[in-house]
């Protein structure tokens, strides 16, 4: 494990630090210290700065088995120290120079070393080892020069970047480059600029086909409102054709039953009958509220209908007789006092189709 | 609790002035940042210990696209509360 530094070890650094004596360091730690007990105690939290903050956190209770019996037991909350350290100091933190981690670290440091140098560079640098290596193996030297001519392919794209077609020709040397580069993985040096270099062929790529997809869908926008209209306009034709065609036969038809037919007439004040009873339906209308309620974090309007409905598919009811302080029924703000209206029987009544369309109605109705 | 009213309290404790308060508490901070960071625990009596550990790399998961991609390693300050200080709070 890690070496300590020991309450005396602080308070003797502290001393020699601020020049005071081993005692009144003493006491200040001492004071400080139970100081930060006290607040943690009374505030529940301390912020120290240069350091972060003590916090007292809750845990919830909650249910547990025992794993011998299987038994359901309940642990209750209870309050936790937690330590949550300053933004500066967990960057520096992150970074990291433990003990653990320092080769670590050199290895981190060389590669923001090597991502600092120009990529054009590291491309160089990277087929020269290439090459070196290659001579190293006792390979014919023609294999070298298209590694090193590649890159060069690469430099131009860099510096100039055009739209898809050169981005598509670039990405087959890298192909090609990637198997000459394999003798190379034994050497970090040459594999980390390879892996930075891919990325940026990718946001390259992204960029491209999402300026691809912004037209198409500009495009797709700009014809439907086209498109839009001219279909309206020849529905609009097509329907008062239609129109005029129906009353010419249902006068017609009025004629031919003028005749006779007792029974039309019947079905007809029937049909009336229904229809009015669909309007009947289509106004949702109550006269006494169950309750009101206040909305707590992370209940719903549908949860709300099964607690007093039974069922959550009456919410529309509830967010109709809210319209005035819910906008959106899946963005409901904590806090908001509900109403919650007193429902009919046949309100409550899913095997009535006229009830369902009714709640179809409510739900969409903005 | 802030770090001004900490200080202020523990000026009402000592004999310290606020000043000398204040410089004291910023050397300690900085002589146990330092310690921390050359890989030391740091001891804080009554109420427990600092340490910076190392988180290891580990696999990631996008929640939206489900895509894998590994979180590095790195270090990160742990703090482990005295037990005393521990059974003190749990009930507050």
């Amino acid at each position: 494990m890690a070496e300590k530094l020991s309450w005396s070890d602080l308070r003797r650094a502290l001393a020699a630090r601020a020049n005071v004596s081993e005692k009144e360091a003493n006491a200040f730690l001492t004071a400080l210290n139970a100081q930060i007990i006290e607040a943690l105690k009374s505030d529940k939290q301390v912020k120290i700065n240069g350091l972060g903050t003590f916090k007292l956190q809750a845990v919830a209770t909650r249910k547990s088995v025992n794993v011998k019996t299987g038994e359901e037991i309940t642990i209750e909350g209870y309050n936790k120290v937690a330590f949550v350290p300053e933004a500066g100091v967990k960057e520096l933190v992150e970074k990291g120079s433990g003990t653990q981690s320092t080769e670590h670290r050199a290895q981190t440091d060389n590669a923001a070393k090597i991502a600092d140098v120009d990529p054009i560079q590291k491309l160089g640098a990277q087929a020269e080892e290439i090459v070196d290596l290659l001579g190293d193996l006792g390979q014919s030297p023609k294999e070298e020069e298209p590694v090193v001519e590649e890159p060069k392919a690469e430099e131009m794209v860099v510096e100039e970047p055009k739209p898809e077609e050169t981005v598509v020709v670039v990405e087959q040397p890298e192909v090609s480059v990637q198997p000459a580069e394999e003798p190379v993985a034994e050497d970090p040096k040459a594999e980390e600029p390879k892996q930075e270099e891919k990325p940026k062929k990718k946001s390259h790529f992204w960029r491209d086909t999402l300026i691809c997809v912004v037209v198409l869908l500009i495009l797709l926008v700009v014809g439907y409102f086209f498109l839009r209209e001219q279909i309206s306009g020849w529905v609009d034709s097509i329907v008062n054709g239609i129109h005029e065609k129906t009353e010419m036969q249902a006068g017609e038809a009025n004629e031919d039953q003028n005749a006779v037919s007792f029974e039309d007439e019947q079905n007809a004040a029937g049909s009336v009958a229904t229809n009015e009873s669909d309007a009947e339906e289509l106004e949702f209308t109550y006269t006494k509220l169950i309750t009101t309620e206040r909305l707590t974090n992370g209940s719903r309007l549908a949860w709300l209908a099964r607690k007093y409905y039974g069922s959550p598919v009456y919410w529309p009811y509830i967010y109709a007789a809210n319209r005035d302080r819910v906008s959106d029924p899946d963005m409901i703000t904590i806090g908001t006092a509900i109403r919650v209206p007193q429902l009919t029987k046949e309100q409550l009544d899913t095997t009535n189709t006229q009830v369902i369309r009714l709640l179809d109605k409510l739900q969409r109705a903005n | 609790m802030l770090t001004k009213e900490l200080i202020g309290q523990v000026v009402n404790t000592t004999k310290l002035t606020k000043k000398n308060a204040e410089q004291l508490l910023a050397t300690t901070t900085a002589i146990m940042r330092e310690n921390l960071l050359a890989g030391k625990a740091v001891q804080l009596q009554g109420i427990g210990s600092l340490e910076m550990k190392e988180r290891k790399a580990r696999t990631i998961v996008h929640p939206r696209t489900g895509e894998r991609s590994i979180a590095p390693s790195k270090n990160q300050l742990v703090f482990k509360p005295v037990g005393n200080l521990k059974d003190e709070l749990k009930k507050i």
